[in-house]
């Protein structure tokens, strides 16, 4: 590099500083980093994290902030990347932020949880599932979401008990969250003494599904579980029912949306799907409910209402323990317990939640759903 | 101006089918609703910018031709570079300056511009590889990826299964690499040009694709975390050391800061790149260095000369698969879980854009446009959503109007210093 | 409800074929393409993705006014699409490769790939990075085979795709055979120099290949957004790398080659699937690429070349 390309690159690097230098200096409010995928495949995730974020940050701002100090939601873009969900851990890091409502997908949560806790930042994930997060021994990770085995299990008992299948198959899209809750299913299938006739995985982006529909209608499979998002199982079910494949399908929350209803059509009547409990549907979120929707936004998305309850923890452990320390609010969140929107919720030792729920519902090709008895 | 009159209003027309559909008229999906949202405004503006270009083109280009600067003022840069490229004293000096600063650089810099220009730095690491076989020995690589992904996946597992350091893996990752590198380079190098293009393609793809479905040994698509940060003989940069080692900050007795470890993660990448071009620059001057150009020129040429491309092109091949593999561990070690999504096409498409970008078989360039990858996204960071759309837009405006890269390559030569005509 | 080996291959095949049609259509764009000017389009799967897009918009529009008749439904989806797409088709020819003409190989491949980036990012803007989903417009079709055992199914759509992909080759063979402008096409794919000297405007037969490929992507677009009723940007990616992969199976500047690659593809991808693991499907095909090319590098159709120096 000579002179020339040298400057230029000074004076990038200056502009970063100076910029970044900017934005720290507003020093009496209190920041929150929420990150997550704002652009990308999965960007309809991402907003339903910032949408929960921005209405607590508004609510609690409203009436009076953080001990008289502005609360202010910071948004970091990951793209749903490894790559980025580490370069946004370090801006938040060189940012001073101490608090961090993320990340979404579990690929981008691991790499940054391990730089939040080796810098003592708090992070809270209101969406990222995997076991493997919180079995770290790390101090400062949290999650106001269940994971995949709470999930994964629940499905695997109703199936095992309740629907009792005589040729079970087992579908994932090889990913991490998909694949990961096939396999709680599997297990716990197996443990009650069910075989699976098949356990295979498709791409993420396919769209024919007939050869494996084809493979397992003749094997005469009548259960399917697919661990999963919706784009997938939804034509998964449209080219089932047209193939004359009729058996029952039963997915995990990344199914449960109204998208389903809108890409399987009639197809998607008579799915089963686990899902937080709607607290949507709780009459202690009525205002909450009503203050979304008078946005004009849409309450039910699964990652909402986690989002805003991860940053009424936040606010509510500094305003409990007296402190913005974030060390000594973990310590304190894990201490204690709190009433947020998703319920009362409590903390283990790792971070999970203590209790989660995930309710079996029946989902309707008008794009409702009914609870189903457990 | 008669004549341009149709032309801008088939020009405009053209505008107007290619935008209304895509951008003017919006599918909203929502639930089992459709709707249609109408954005008309950015088209007619798009419209009637291009009828008045069109309109207007002759007297456009006429102000154009008489405004635009002298051809020799045009790039300050080749015009040092020319310069300093006479003498070569004066180059090393520059080179020392430069290797100084950037060592220096990040105890002054921020951490996350010493963090983002890691990442370039790996990036650098990966374009200097292609480099060797793209621009020097003109071979058509686009499934670089998966030597990348070898390297970083070689490291985890060593580092997951039998606890080896990063120091230990590091040259067992370029190794590994190298030699998939030679194994695919073996039944693959004798096909034409486009043919090795499509097929190494397909090699990238299928490897990410066995990443992703060999769970028990990749970890599938969950990949392998709790990658180990390399140690500085023996020291740990972490808050608390793991069992029987010492921490960094204990060490020395400092406070303990979250940066020691992103500057020495920088300051160990600067290493590997110094190395990568030292071991480049020493090749390009040997036999092999002269022998790829000699087949990236023309390889039937090579074949009567009696040089044996094939073994030519395995040479550079596994050359550069080895320091993607290098590339590759220490992306690992850097980011500390690697998953299969790391790997896909798209990050071949870069790097190949990169060296291109860079000028092929300038390493130089190469190193530029790297940096001016990774980091300018970095700076506009408001504009994420538009990244990839200018990156694209970029690709194609820089092949149009500079193809020859950002430096365009010279071979290493001496020149004679200009001298004043003997008088007779 | 277990089944006859023999219906189930028949339904494999039948899905086979299917998709190998798609895989057809949007192959001829790259073999087109590389045989008049030697280049990997390697944004021939956006142009597919738009052909969907517009597809997906025209259906729609057309139920938006309540327009019932299939045929009517059908007929303007391909128009407008085709109309549509093919301008893409020549807007990037025209601004992105024709000033690249006669640069080294490299060049206007790295325009291809940055023409795919911006193409699906742009869609991205405009449209949005979610899936884009439609109810089906012809449903219904064929059953075979014992009332209560394994039945083969044959959709109406299925039929339809078949039915267009036939048509649409058959239109472009006898293009390229019996027209002037196909015999121009002809005589540039084999020398484009010498056509040139012979007055063959070759500038437009670059343009009307472009324009044709895009077209045939556009049908496949229009088709796979009727049968599977789902679109988001990055479709193309995918399918255009499949498809390119048939492309090079049936040997790359062959039409026919082209549409035999599709076929093949489409039912070995359907086989493995079937009689393998689903997740392999996507391998399967990428090494029946790489074996062909190291078996008969200039495909199953294609002349083999001779470098002449």
């Amino acid at each position: 590099m000579n002179t020339f390309s040298r400057n230029v690159l000074g004076a990038a690097v200056g502009a970063v500083v100076l910029v970044l230098g900017g934005v720290a200096h507003a020093a009496d409010t209190v920041k929150i980093a929420v990150a997550g995928p704002t652009t990308g495949p999965v960007a309809q995730y991402g907003d339903m994290q910032m949408m929960g974020a921005q209405m607590a940050v508004e609510q609690i701002n409203a009436k009076g902030g953080v001990d008289g100090k502005k609360l202010e939601a910071v948004i970091m873009d990951d793209v749903c990347e490894p790559k980025q969900a580490v370069a946004v851990a370090n801006q938040i890091v060189n940012d001073k932020i101490k608090y961090v409502v993320g990340h979404l997908c579990s690929g981008s949560t691991q790499p940054a949880s391990k730089l939040y806790e080796e810098e003592g930042i708090l992070m809270i994930t209101p969406a990222a599932t995997n076991p493997a997060i919180t079995q770290q021994g790390y101090q400062m990770v949290f999650r106001t979401i269940g994971t995949d085995d709470q999930q994964g299990p629940t499905a695997g008992k109703y199936i095992a008990t309740t629907i009792k299948p005589k040729k079970l198959a087992i579908l994932h899209d090889k990913q991490q969250y998909g694949e990961g809750i096939a396999k709680e299913v599997d297990k716990t299938v197996k443990a009650a003494g069910i075989k699976p006739v098949l356990f295979e995985g498709v791409s993420k982006g396919q769209t024919d599904f007939s050869a494996l529909i084809t493979k397992m209608k003749k094997e005469g499979v009548d259960f399917v579980y697919y661990g999963g998002y919706h784009p997938e199982l939804g034509l998964l079910l449209r080219q089932s029912r047209e193939q004359g494949f009729d058996a029952k399908y039963m997915g995990p929350e990344g199914v449960g949306n109204k998208d389903i209803s809108a890409i399987a059509g009639p197809a998607s009547e008579g799915l089963l799907v686990t899902l937080p409990a709607d607290f949507s549907t709780d009459p202690a979120n009525a205002n909450l409910v009503k203050a979304f929707k008078d946005k004009g936004q849409d309450p039910t998305g699964p990652f909402v209402m986690p989002s805003y309850s991860a940053v009424q923890i936040i606010v509510d452990a500094i305003q409990g323990a007296k402190t913005e320390d974030p060390v000594k609010l973990a310590d304190y969140i894990r201490k204690h317990s709190f009433q947020t929107p998703i319920g009362k919720v409590a903390f283990k030792e790792n971070g999970d939640l203590k209790e989660f729920e995930f309710v079996i519902f029946e989902w309707h090709a008008d794009a409702t759903k009914t609870p189903v008895k457990q | 101006m008669r004549r341009a009159l149709p032309e801008a209003l088939l020009a405009a027309m053209l505008t107007a089918v290619l935008a209304v559909p895509i951008f003017g008229l919006r599918i909203h999906v929502d639930g089992i609703d459709v709707s249609l949202d109408r954005t008309l405004t950015p088209v007619v503006v798009a419209v009637v910018i291009v009828f008045l270009l069109r309109l207007f083109q002759g007297p456009l280009r006429a102000v154009w031709t008489r405004t635009r600067p002298p051809a020799a003022w045009r790039n300050p840069l080749a015009d040092v570079l020319r310069r300093t490229r006479q003498q070569p004293r004066y180059r090393a000096l520059l080179w020392m300056l430069l290797l100084i600063a950037a060592v220096i650089w990040p105890f002054t810099a921020s951490r996350g511009a010493v963090d983002v220009m890691t990442l370039a730095l790996i990036y650098v690491m990966l374009g200097l590889g292609l480099n060797i076989v793209v621009g020097f020995a003109g071979l058509l690589v686009l499934g670089y990826a998966a030597f990348y992904a070898v390297g970083a996946y070689t490291y985890a597992l060593l580092a997951q299964h039998y606890g080896l350091s990063f120091w230990l893996s590091l040259p067992v990752a370029g190794v590994l690499a190298a030699l998939t590198g030679f194994l695919l380079g073996l039944p693959v190098l004798r096909l034409r040009g486009d043919y090795l293009a499509i097929v190494t393609l397909g090699f990238g793809e299928i490897t990410r694709l066995l990443l992703n479905n060999l769970n028990v040994l990749t970890g599938g698509p969950d990949g392998i975390g709790n990658i180990p940060r390399p140690t500085l003989f023996g020291l740990e940069f972490g808050r608390r050391a793991s069992e029987g080692n010492a921490t960094f900050h204990e060490f020395f007795d400092i406070d303990y800061s979250g940066e020691h470890a992103v500057i020495f993660l920088y300051l160990l990448g600067l290493a590997l790149v110094v190395l990568i071009l030292f071991v480049i620059n020493r090749l390009q001057r040997m036999p092999l260095g002269r022998a790829w150009e000699a087949l990236r020129e023309d390889e039937i040429a090579c074949r009567s000369l009696g040089l044996n491309p094939t073994v030519i092109k395995l040479s550079a091949l596994t050359l550069s698969a080895a320091f993607a593999g290098l590339a590759g561990a220490f992306f690992a070690a850097r980011q500390g879980y690697i998953n299969p999504e790391s790997f896909t096409f798209i990050e071949s498409a870069m790097v190949l854009a990169i060296v291109v970008l860079g000028g092929m078989g300038s390493q130089l360039g190469v190193m530029l446009a790297a940096i001016a990858i990774t980091a300018l996204p970095e700076l506009a960071r408001e504009f994420n959503e538009y990244r990839m759309l200018a990156f694209g837009l970029v690709m194609v405006l820089m092949m149009i109007w500079r193809p020859q890269g950002l430096v365009p390559a010279t071979r290493p030569r001496l020149e004679l210093p200009e001298r004043a005509e003997p008088t007779p | 409800m277990s089944g006859s080996p023999l219906l189930e291959f028949i339904q494999q095949t039948i899905n086979g074929l299917t998709l190998g049609s798609i895989y057809a259509l949007i192959a001829i764009g790259y073999t087109m393409v590389y045989g008049i000017i030697g280049m990997i389009n390697f944004a021939h799967g956006e142009i597919y993705m738009i052909g969907a897009y517009v597809g997906l918009l025209v259906i729609t529009v057309l139920g938006l006014f309540g327009v019932d008749s299939i045929s009517l439904i059908l007929l303007a989806t391909l128009a407008v699409s085709i109309l549509v797409t093919g301008s893409y088709g020549w807007a990037v020819e025209r601004l992105a490769y024709r000033p690249l003409r006669g640069s080294p190989r490299l060049v206007p491949l790295i325009s291809a790939i940055g023409v795919s980036i911006f193409l699906q990012n742009y869609v991205q803007l405009g449209q949005g990075a979610r899936d884009v989903s439609m109810q089906p417009v012809l449903v219904g079709g064929w059953r075979f085979g014992p009332e209560d055992g394994f039945q083969v199914y044959l959709s109406y759509m299925q039929v339809l795709i078949a039915l267009i992909t036939v048509v649409s080759m058959t239109v472009l063979t006898l293009f390229i055979s019996r027209s002037r402008m196909g015999r121009a096409c002809r005589a540039c794919s084999q020398d484009r120099a010498m056509a040139n000297l012979l007055g063959i405007d070759t500038d437009r037969v670059i343009a009307l290949t472009f324009v044709l490929g895009a077209a045939l992507a556009a049908v496949a677009g229009v088709l796979v957004s009727m049968y599977y009723g789902l679109v988001n940007p990055f479709i193309g990616f995918i399918a255009g790398l499949k498809a390119f992969t048939a492309a090079v199976l049936g040997g790359i500047g062959s039409i026919p080659g082209a549409m035999l690659g599709g076929v093949v593809l489409g039912l070995a991808e359907s086989f493995a699937s079937a009689y393998l693991r689903t997740e392999y499907k996507d391998v399967v095909a990428f090494a029946l690429l790489i074996g062909v090319l190291l078996v008969r590098p200039s495909g199953l159709l294609g002349r083999p070349d001779v470098e002449k120096v």
